[in-house]
């Protein structure tokens, strides 16, 4: 294992309020629990179970259908609860509710971390960000032992008390390639594992890497040394609409009805007392505010997720938004009067005005303006730290040029990269739907 | 805050449906002038930054405010000074306010009918870039514009500068330099000369004779004026581009909110202060032997660097290309000024000269990019087969 220390000077620390405090509630008794196929990138799911099966903790659910020796295992023993399927009739969930304890797999000694294994499908490729290969050879694997993310976990306080399972984990992962572990200083996304890969060993055309969560690290660590599939995650829940943000220890892809029903109990939070508020909805995001995936009040945990921010919908007009002085809205820019105050403040003086002056600003979900052509351009590379043109990889994807991303560099980045260039765009462009979209090209051509 | 539920509602109740749909982007233009519209997030970034194109737009338009109140000022300053005409300075401001008006709103009518026109043909929303160029048009020409000639060089800065190529955002040109490059080529008389600079009167386009700093050099001579008026601008020029000073203000403004680059910025200025040395060593003649520093105070160069150059859409788009870019603009204007002296003001064709540039500054910037990734491709794959040779030697 190599770890190593980095410093990333370009990104930006969103300031979302509802920092989870550092307190866990122990939730790993909830009884549902789902497997999301479409999480997993580049995995065909064949269904391997039936509504009412049993099922032990480890067992297949669903296998796919390219490279059958990759499966999704079930989280917990029970039975099938239900099977849910949306458009074209894509598999979306399947959901099983925890009965007895029983683990499937063997439980010798002399266990080895193999496509076979339940906790195969945590390791992921990159470029794609789709489930490791088997058959390739990663130049290396990496780890990110800190989430910059808004709101998201401590991992050294996520990790307490599994240090021995991750080690155990690293020694398994180390079979297949260097294990590069990852402490990142500076704003994000100097967390995000593309970030730290791009500064230690970018990626290269016809090269792969893998990566792992920290926290699955160890959920590899412990399937390692007791041979039990027993996937767990401390996961932050935070956010402004959160009543009381901290930390639940839950087994992977729980229900998140439990926790959002706690949270949500009382809606009525500052910027929904004003007059315009009918709608007093909350967004339930599992995953990262930036980049996560919206869930119902009742829906479950993500694949890889490792916390779930709760933000206000904000599907409210703002009467000449545009010319208001915006004490309160958040800005990367500095084109609002709140963003101006900031940083004119100087730097020794700022964390004292932001705890005594609550400028806290309003965040919700609101667009805040509307679709427009790119004209501005040169704050995408203050928050994008790789050596790769944002704006015009971005334009190479709009245009569907395969070649030209290949030669930007678009093997080097995932949707998460450009998480930033999304959030502080002023033309409101889905930039993460586009890079997905350019790179699910490219890997349905790499696969056929 | 005022209850605006009874706009909101309104506007709900008027949006065009069915066979008047195809009204939907003049629609979207008065609405989200209203209100910052109610749309959330639907997939990636579920929280979005509050700065959006209006906000931008609008930061320009402030910016260039104090540029605009003090060449109202300087135009009745001017006729008054010429005249002797014993005015207060309110009058000498009064008088220039009237003396723009027509022409801001001819440029405004103009172009944001035919960008209103083009959005709804073309079934997009309208843009609000045309609120800073509409803007601009009319603080870079001569008082004495005759309107018609305005509202010319605005319709084909619209249509030929910018809407030809797909609208804000695709054109390659700066459409304020377009019209102003329209106005120059089609109508020299009305462009250049003594007797355009200063009105005669409050109305029509007669003129009085004076002459500006740049063509008094262009016809042989030093300039009249010294270096502290055209700091503060009460020299006769296009209307509000005389002030380096309210220019300055304007610039913080760009700078410290980040609308405008500040490479583009500070490039052109070093651009043009080299080349004013480079000059000042040859110094063959009188114009070589101008002090460097008088390039930026004179014409249209501190506003051209400041709101021109650093137009997002036509300049370089990667930091590395800005500086090439404007240090190209800086030394080109002053080449210009110096050496044709047929065209007594280089900032206007050297900004548009690199404008049809930028793409190609760009291109190479990138290249560069490129080819440093493409090395480390064949790097990696000749490291991997000698490691492979290794293994099996």
């Amino acid at each position: 294992m190599e770890t190593h220390n980095i410093i990333i000077k370009k990104g930006l620390d969103v300031p979302l309020p509802g920092i989870p405090e550092q307190h866990t509630v122990d939730l790993r008794s909830i009884d549902l629990y789902a497997v999301k196929p479409a999480d997993v990138v580049g995995f065909t799911p064949r269904l391997s179970v039936a509504e009412g099966d049993t099922v032990e903790a480890g067992q297949p659910l669903v296998v796919d259908k390219r490279d059958p020796r990759l499966f999704l295992p079930s989280p917990v023993g029970g039975t099938v609860h239900a099977i849910v399927r949306g458009d074209k009739r894509k598999l979306l969930e399947v959901i099983v509710k925890h009965g007895n304890t029983g683990y499937a797999g063997s439980c010798s000694d002399t266990r080895q971390l193999s496509p076979e294994s339940p906790v195969w499908w945590m390791l992921r490729e990159r470029p794609f960000g789709s489930i490791a290969d088997p058959d390739h050879k990663p130049k290396g694997i990496f780890v990110s032992l800190r989430d910059t993310n808004p709101l998201a976990p401590d991992l050294d306080y996520a990790l307490k008390g599994r240090e021995h399972e991750f080690e155990a984990g690293v020694k398994a992962l180390e079979t297949f390639g260097e294990v590069h572990c990852v402490k990142a200083e500076g704003p994000h996304p100097a967390g995000n594992v593309g970030t730290q890969i791009a500064a230690i060993s970018p990626i290269s055309k016809g090269e792969c890497v893998w990566t792992v969560n920290a926290q699955d690290v160890a959920n590899i660590g412990r399937w390692m040394l007791t041979g039990q599939y027993r996937p767990e995650r401390v996961v932050a829940v935070g956010g402004p609409a959160a009543k009381a943000p901290k930390y639940y220890r839950l087994s992977v892809g729980a229900c998140l009805k439990l926790i959002t029903d706690v949270q949500l109990m009382d809606t009525s939070y500052p910027s929904l007392t004003s007059s315009t508020s009918l709608n007093s909805s909350t967004r339930i995001i599992s995953g990262s505010p930036l980049s996560g995936t919206t869930v119902a009040p009742d829906g479950f945990l993500g694949m890889y997720d490792q916390q779930v921010s709760l933000i206000p919908e904000g599907d409210q007009y703002e009467f000449m938004g545009w010319l208001m002085p915006g004490l309160k809205k958040f800005s990367f820019s500095r084109t609002f009067l709140s963003g101006m105050v900031r940083d004119l403040t100087p730097k020794p003086l700022r964390r004292l005005a932001a705890d005594s002056c609550p400028l806290t600003a309003d965040f919700n979900t609101n667009l805040h303006g509307s679709v427009r052509p790119f004209l501005f351009t040169g704050s995408f590379e203050r928050v994008f730290p790789f050596d790769i043109y944002p704006l015009q990889l971005i334009k190479a994807c709009i245009v569907g040029d395969v070649e030209l991303q290949e030669q930007l560099g678009i093997y080097e980045v995932e949707p998460e990269d450009f998480a930033l260039c999304e959030f502080i765009d002023p033309s409101k462009t889905e930039i993460q739907t586009l890079i997905r979209e350019a790179l699910e090209v490219l890997r349905k051509e790499a696969i056929a | 805050m005022m209850n605006m539920k009874w706009l909101e509602q309104w506007f709900e109740k008027i949006e065009p449906k069915g066979k008047w749909s195809w009204l939907g982007s003049t629609y979207e233009a008065f609405h989200t002038f209203a209100f910052t519209p109610k749309a959330v997030t639907r997939a990636g970034a579920h929280i979005r930054d509050a700065v959006d194109m209006k906000r931008s737009i609008i930061i320009v338009v402030i910016a260039l405010i104090p540029a605009l109140l003090f060449g109202m000022w300087n135009i009745g300053y001017q006729t008054a000074m010429n005249t002797d005409a014993d005015w207060n300075w309110f009058y000498m401001w009064w008088f220039g306010f009237l003396r723009m008006l027509p022409l801001i709103a001819v440029s405004y009518i103009v172009g944001l009918a035919i960008e209103f026109a083009f959005a709804q043909y073309r079934g997009h929303e309208v843009n609000e870039g045309f609120l800073a160029t509409g803007l601009l048009i009319p603080m870079i020409v001569p008082v004495t514009t005759p309107l018609w000639q305005l509202a010319l060089a605005v319709a084909f800065a619209v249509i030929i500068g910018k809407e030809v190529f797909g609208g804000s955002g695709m054109n390659f040109l700066n459409p304020a330099l377009v019209a102003r490059a329209f106005l120059f080529f089609a109508y020299p008389t009305h462009m250049s000369g003594d007797k355009v600079w200063i009105a005669a009167d409050l109305w029509g386009s007669d003129a009085i004779a004076g002459a500006t700093p740049m063509g008094e050099l262009a016809a042989g001579a030093m300039p009249t004026a010294s270096a502290l008026d055209m700091l503060i601008g009460t020299i006769p020029g296009s209307t509000c581009e005389t002030s380096v000073i309210a220019i300055a203000l304007g610039a913080i403004l760009l700078l410290f909110t980040g609308i405008a680059s500040w490479r583009i910025m500070l490039s052109v200025f070093l651009g043009g202060g080299a080349m004013g040395l480079l000059f000042n060593a040859i110094g063959y003649n009188d114009y070589m032997q101008l002090p460097f520093y008088y390039h930026f105070l004179m014409g249209g160069f501190a506003f051209g660097a400041v709101f021109m150059a650093t137009d997002p859409v036509t300049a370089a788009q990667t930091n590395c290309g800005k500086w090439i870019y404007g240090l190209l603009i800086g030394s080109f204007a002053v080449l210009l000024r110096v050496c044709n002296p047929a065209y007594p003001e280089g900032m206007m064709l050297s900004i548009l000269l690199m404008n049809c540039l930028a793409p190609l500054i760009d291109h190479c910037v990138v290249a560069r990019n490129i080819k440093r990734r493409a090395s480390r491709t064949s790097l990696t794959s000749t490291t991997s087969t000698d490691r492979k040779e290794a293994h099996n030697g």
